[in-house]
C-alpha cells in the first residue's frame, strides 16, 4: 500500500520480442488467480506474435512471406490484418512509415510490437482488472485507470542524459517512442531508400498503440516537419526532441503538470 | 529468446516493476532535462507552444554519474547510501554481485548490482564490448538509460517510462543473474 492510499499493481516482466515487455495491474475487483492467468495467456500471445513476426528468424512466417517463399494466402491470418493496418499508417503518416519501402522486402517491424502490445492489454482488460500497463520495451499501452481516476503518468526516456527524463506525459490511452538510440536503429526514409534519422527523440501518444508505433517510426525519420501531420489526427500528440536539443509537441500531446506533484 | 515466464520475476522488481514505486521521499522526481534543452514552438503549423521545462532533480535515490563509453567499459556509479555501521543486525548491508556477460547482438555487457535490503541501490556495466564504433555510440546513449530504468525510477511518481530499447534485453539478464547471485528478492 502507498502513501496515497492505492495498492500496489500486480508485476510482471517477460522477455520476448527481443526487448522486455512489462505488466503493471491493478486488479481492482478481479480474483488475483484470474489476473495471474491472464497474464500468462498475455505473454503467451506475445510470444505468438514474436513467431509469426519476427524478421529476426529467418523460418518465421513474416521471413518467409518477405522472401515470397509464401503468399499472403500461406501465412496465418495476423500478417494481412498487420499489413491492412500498415496500410492505414502509410497514409495517416504521411508516407512516412512505409513498410512497402523497406530494403528486403514488406517490413511491418514499426507497427508490429505496439499492435501486438495492445493486444496484450486488451487480454488483460478482459479478465476484469481495474487497470492494466503493458510497456513493451517503451512501446506503452494502458486501459483504464490506475486508482482515484488519477491519469496514467508516463515519463518519457531522455535521449542523452543519465538517469533522466525529459518529460512527464498523462497518455489517454498509449505512448509510443523513437530515437537514434534504438536498437540496431536503420530507419530507413521511404522517399530516399537511405538510412535516415532526424530526431534525437520521437513520441506519439494516441488511442491505439499499433499506430502511435507507426506514426513514431515515421515522425523520426521525417523530424519535425513531420509533427503537423500527427497534429492533424484527432486523439493523436506528438513530442520531438530535435538533435540539436529543441523540444517541439503538438496540442494534443499532454504534458503532466511539473514537477509531478508529491504527495 | 525462449525463456520461460519467470525468469524476471525478480527482476519485475529490479528493473521494470520498479516503475510507479512510490517512495516515501518528498524530493522532487528524477524528471530532468538538460539546461540547454528548450522546449519550443514548431515552425510548422498545428504545433503549440510549451512552456515549462522539465522538472531538474536527481533521483532520490542516489545521484548517478555516466561518463563516456570507451571499448573498455562504460564506468557509471551512484553513490551508495551513508554507510553503515559495519556488523550490525538491524542496518541493512551493501552487497554487490556482477551478473553474467550476455550477448546482445552487437557485442557483449555485463551488469554489475549493488542492493541494500530490499532496494538497488547502485548498477554499473564493468563489461561492454562492442561490435564497432556506431554500437559504441548507441551503448553510450543507451547503457544510462536503462540504469535510469534500474534505480531512478524507484523514486519517482510515474507508471512507467517510454523509450528507444537497445541493449535491454541483455541488460536485464545480467542484472538478474546478479540478482541471484544476491539471493535477492
Amino acid at each position: 500500500m502507498s502513501a496515497t492510499g492505492e495498492p500496489a499493481p500486480m508485476r510482471h516482466a517477460e522477455p520476448v520480442m527481443g526487448t522486455v515487455v512489462s505488466f503493471a495491474v491493478h486488479p481492482g475487483t478481479a480474483a488475483p488467480d484470474t489476473v495471474r492467468r491472464a497474464i500468462a495467456d498475455a505473454c503467451g500471445w506475445l510470444h505468438h506474435a514474436d513467431r509469426v513476426f519476427s524478421t529476426w528468424d529467418a523460418d518465421s512466417p513474416m521471413s518467409r512471406l518477405r522472401r515470397g517463399e509464401l503468399g499472403l494466402a500461406d501465412v496465418p491470418g495476423e500478417i494481412p490484418d498487420v499489413l491492412r493496418l500498415c496500410e492505414i499508417a502509410r497514409e495517416r503518416s504521411g508516407g512516412w512509415f512505409d513498410p512497402w519501402r523497406m530494403p528486403g522486402g514488406v517490413d511491418p517491424t514499426g507497427l508490429v510490437k505496439g499492435w501486438a502490445v495492445q493486444r496484450a492489454a486488451t487480454i488483460l482488460r478482459r479478465s476484469g482488472a481495474q487497470a492494466v500497463m503493458v510497456n513493451g520495451g517503451g512501446d506503452v499501452a494502458t486501459v483504464g485507470k490506475p486508482g482515484d481516476g488519477r491519469p496514467w503518468r508516463v515519463g518519457i526516456q531522455h535521449p542523452w542524459r543519465a538517469d533522466a527524463l525529459a518529460c512527464v506525459v498523462e497518455p489517454a490511452r498509449c505512448v509510443a517512442t523513437s530515437g537514434a538510440y534504438q536498437r540496431g536503429l536503420h530507419l530507413t526514409d521511404p522517399h530516399t531508400g537511405t538510412a535516415a534519422c532526424r530526431v534525437a527523440s520521437a513520441t506519439v501518444t494516441g488511442p491505439s498503440l499499433a499506430l502511435a508505433d507507426a506514426l513514431a517510426t515515421g515522425l523520426a525519420v521525417a523530424g519535425e516537419e513531420g509533427l503537423g501531420n500527427v497534429a492533424g489526427l484527432p486523439g493523436y500528440g506528438a513530442y520531438v526532441i530535435c538533435p540539436d536539443g529543441r523540444e517541439v509537441s503538438t496540442p494534443g500531446f499532454r504534458f503532466a503538470a511539473q514537477p509531478v506533484p508529491a504527495r | 529468446m525462449r525463456r520461460g515466464p519467470l525468469v524476471l520475476g525478480a527482476t519485475a522488481v529490479g528493473l521494470v516493476g520498479v516503475l510507479g514505486f512510490r517512495s516515501h521521499n518528498t524530493s522532487a522526481p528524477i524528471s530532468s532535462a538538460t539546461p540547454s534543452t528548450s522546449r519550443t514552438t514548431s515552425p510548422s503549423s498545428g504545433t503549440s507552444r510549451v512552456t515549462g521545462a522539465a522538472a531538474g532533480g536527481n533521483a532520490a535515490t542516489g545521484k548517478a554519474t555516466s561518463a563516456g563509453t570507451t571499448g573498455s567499459g562504460v564506468s557509471s556509479t551512484t553513490s551508495p547510501p551513508p554507510a553503515a555501521a559495519p556488523s550490525t543486525t538491524t542496518a541493512p548491508s551493501l552487497l554487490s554481485a556482477t551478473g553474467k556477460t550476455e550477448q546482445y547482438g552487437y557485442g557483449e555487457i555485463a551488469v554489475k548490482v549493488t542492493v541494500s535490503g530490499t532496494r538497488i541501490t547502485g548498477t554499473s556495466v564493468p563489461v561492454i564490448q562492442t561490435a564497432e564504433q556506431y554500437s559504441q555510440q548507441l551503448a553510450a546513449q543507451v547503457i544510462p538509460m536503462l540504469r535510469g530504468q534500474v534505480l531512478s525510477v524507484q523514486g519517482s511518481r510515474i507508471d512507467g517510462v517510454s523509450g528507444a530499447t537497445y541493449t535491454s534485453e541483455a541488460y536485464a539478464m545480467s542484472v538478474q543473474s546478479a540478482l541471484d547471485k544476491l539471493h535477492f528478492k
